[in-house]
């Protein structure tokens, strides 16, 4: 909830960082009503959105180069990709496209999450801050039993 | 197997619409994580991507990067996104954000397709895993399993679903790596890493098996990656797993553990395609290349269920194949069930109540949503007697619809505040007209008598050219690009949004913590100083 909204009259020119320190960075976000900031993709208005978008533009260029270069080298240089083989025995088109492709996506999966949760902490926002029925967080297992009424109304 | 299923659900029976769609939103990381697995590992990724890789070789692969990247897109792009935003389905979040129930209206109707197609591959598996393991016939077979299935979910709703899942999970990724694992070891091809080790065998394989580009060209390729890519980022039914999270934390590090969950399948596919592939040839005293051409070339039903011919092939026990069709079996119904949730509550949330009969009870909504499976149900089991193409293929098809139609309006609606009406609307009625146009082009033709007098042939495509560009496999290559350019430009011509629409795209992108049980929308409503109106719904 935005409960200490700043009416900034310049609210749409937000303030340049170079990511300061985190007290900056938080002090900025409280500073920051986010529900006055234009959202577009490609023009990020906010300190926060700017940040974030680095890391997503970032992990989709490589992406885009994991599952989609290999295949491409293939075609251009089909020779070259098939006569090499990679341990043990797959040909390199076939390796590249079949195991390092969704694997390199996995690992670029975990570095975004970890990625983001660091700007959590950057700008000072508690994800667990919010009353909810249970503790988020990872690693909370146990089978989430919320507001779900078991004893509905029966047919 | 099927008798815990039943159990479970009826253990977990609920009426109450909360419980029945989204669960009352509050399940962890992993457990989410493997219901997003479960939902997504249909027959199509236990038993078709296996064939795909065994009968199309290369052009498989485009299946295996497709069914699985596609993840990290939805992950950067849309899951906490999704989340804040708070809507239960597809329909909701696309009438919310651009306030027209007509753009509901599609929406509802394109999850339904989605479904509807999805569904006929699962319903495809079932039926060959019946004719090949249990040596009943196939039409029956379908008949009894969709039965199970369809009375399974009349009985329960999303929350018996969700506790199913990951039980599902764990009974198909078990069943699946045993196969895997076994089938290697015993036949001398792997030990300890047969995802890897199965490389050692691909030159002795035809050169089918591995040769770039053989059964499809770099664009058909390309094309069919792309679609799978983005049709997971459109994919209602995998969507509405954000809903049952308490953060968008637990929404970003549950699709993290999913794609995990997914990976530890997809390892192994190629791996069993490669043995079955070899098995094949080994049994029937055929040469590799033999495989693929002449007289006992391996036929589509056969690459279909190759996950559970090379244990077969491999002479294993009988109570081991069993166990590796069970996995498949399990695989196809948490889908189903997944993807017949989703169109009920498509029916009777989001056309129902919100545009015939808006003073709907809950229990008439129930009602009309469990009438809703049923009658999908029976269309899905007709249709599946004589499918159109492999079991992988046909789930392909979804995946270009939701990419062209679905995806684009979630990522524009919450990237791009100013994406209007006008706009969701054009280009939701663009995309589906050109997938729509791409199936009577290059599928119907099969199955309608005229439109094949007029393709000339029944396996012809009426227009060649818009078949070789646009075929329905991979339609989003053109279509997303297409559909995204008509939103933008007539977004761009036409008034802004409402500013409380602005707002909540904002406060999806706002990083404060959100309440587990709040939505964008109480937020915008509650924040008095910003000089917007309440929105109204």
């Amino acid at each position: 909830m935005t409960d200490d909204d700043t009416h900034d009259e310049t609210a749409t020119a937000s303030v340049e960082t170079d990511g300061g320190t985190v007290t900056d960075a938080a002090q900025q976000h409280r500073n920051t009503d986010y529900l006055q900031q234009e959202v577009n993709l490609l023009s990020p208005s906010t300190a926060f959105m700017r940040d974030h978008l680095r890391v997503v533009w970032t992990g989709f260029i490589a992406w885009a180069l994991i599952v989609f270069g290999p295949v491409t080298l293939t075609a251009i240089a089909p020779e070259t990709m098939t006569s090499i083989t990679v341990p043990p025995g797959f040909p390199l088109h076939y390796f590249s496209v079949a195991f390092a492709g969704p694997t390199g996506a996995l690992v670029l999966a975990f570095w975004y999450a970890r990625k983001r949760d660091a700007l959590d902490e950057k700008y000072g926002i508690d994800p667990s801050s919010v009353e909810t029925s249970s503790q988020g967080g990872s690693g909370d297992t146990d089978a989430g039993d919320a507001a779900a009424t078991d004893g509905g109304v029966e047919q | 197997m099927m008798a815990s299923f039943l159990v479970i659900g009826y253990v977990f029976k609920v009426a109450d619409t909360e419980g029945m769609w989204v669960a009352g939103r509050g399940i962890g990381n992993i457990e989410n994580g493997m219901a997003i697995g479960a939902n997504w590992m249909s027959a199509a990724s236990y038993l078709g991507l296996a064939g795909l890789v065994a009968l199309s070789g290369f052009y498989g692969l485009a299946f295996i990067v497709g069914w699985t990247t596609g993840y990290f897109v939805l992950l950067i792009f849309l899951a906490a996104q999704m989340r804040r935003f708070g809507k239960y389905t597809a329909p909701d979040f696309v009438a919310d954000r651009f306030n027209s129930p007509t753009a509901r209206a599609l929406a509802a109707f394109t999850t339904l397709l989605i479904a509807y197609v999805y569904s006929v591959g699962q319903a495809r598996g079932m039926g060959l895993v019946g004719q090949y393991v249990f040596g009943l016939d196939i039409v029956p077979m379908i008949v009894v399993m969709m039965t199970i299935t369809v009375g399974y979910l009349a009985l329960s709703g999303m929350l018996g679903a969700t506790k199913n899942m990951a039980v599902q999970y764990v009974i198909l990724i078990v069943a699946f790596l045993a196969g895997v694992y076994v089938v290697g070891f015993t036949q001398g091809y792997s030990t300890i890493l047969p995802q890897i080790e199965y490389g050692a065998l691909i030159d002795e394989l035809s050169r089918q098996f591995s040769a770039p580009f053989e059964n499809s060209s770099y664009y058909v390729w390309i094309a069919t990656a792309f679609s799978l890519i983005f049709g997971t980022c459109g994919l209602p039914h995998v969507l509405v797993r954000f809903y049952t999270v308490e953060n968008e934390r637990t929404a970003r590090w549950s699709t993290v553990w999913g794609l995990f969950f997914i990976m530890l399948l997809y390892w192994g596919a190629p791996a069993m395609a490669a043995f079955g592939v070899d098995l094949f040839a080994a049994v029937n005293n055929i040469s590799p290349e033999a495989v693929y051409t002449g007289e006992q070339a391996m036929s589509g039903a056969e690459g279909d269920v190759i996950v559970v011919l090379a244990a077969q092939f491999a002479n294993l026990p009988r109570w081991f194949v069993g166990l590796v069709a069970a996995g498949g079996m399990a695989a196809a119904i948490a889908t189903t069930a997944g993807l017949f949730i989703t169109a009920s509550s498509a029916v009777a949330h989001d056309i129902y109540s919100e545009l015939i009969n808006p003073d709907a009870t809950q229990r008439q909504q129930v009602l009309i949503g469990r009438a809703t499976i049923v009658v999908v149900g029976a269309l899905v089991t007709v249709t599946a007697f004589n499918p159109p193409a492999l079991i992988g293929e046909l789930v392909a098809y979804a995946f270009s619809l939701a990419g062209t139609v679905l995806f684009p309006m979630f990522f524009l609606g919450l990237w791009w505040e100013n994406t209007n009406r006008q706009g969701a609307l054009a280009g939701m009625s663009v995309g589906l007209l050109l997938w729509i146009g791409s199936i009577f082009n290059s599928v119907l033709p099969s199955y309608v008598g005229f439109l094949a007098d007029v393709a000339g042939g029944p396996s012809q495509a009426i227009i060649p050219i818009y078949a070789q560009f646009v075929p329905p496999i991979g339609a989003a290559l053109v279509g997303t690009p297409l559909v995204f350019l008509v939103t933008i430009a007539v977004s761009m011509a036409t008034p802004e949004p409402p500013l409380e629409t602005k707002q909540m795209v904002r406060q999806c992108h706002s990083p404060e913590p959100m309440g587990q049980q709040q939505t964008a929308e109480d937020i915008v409503a509650d924040d008095g100083g910003s000089g917007g109106t309440p929105a109204d719904d």
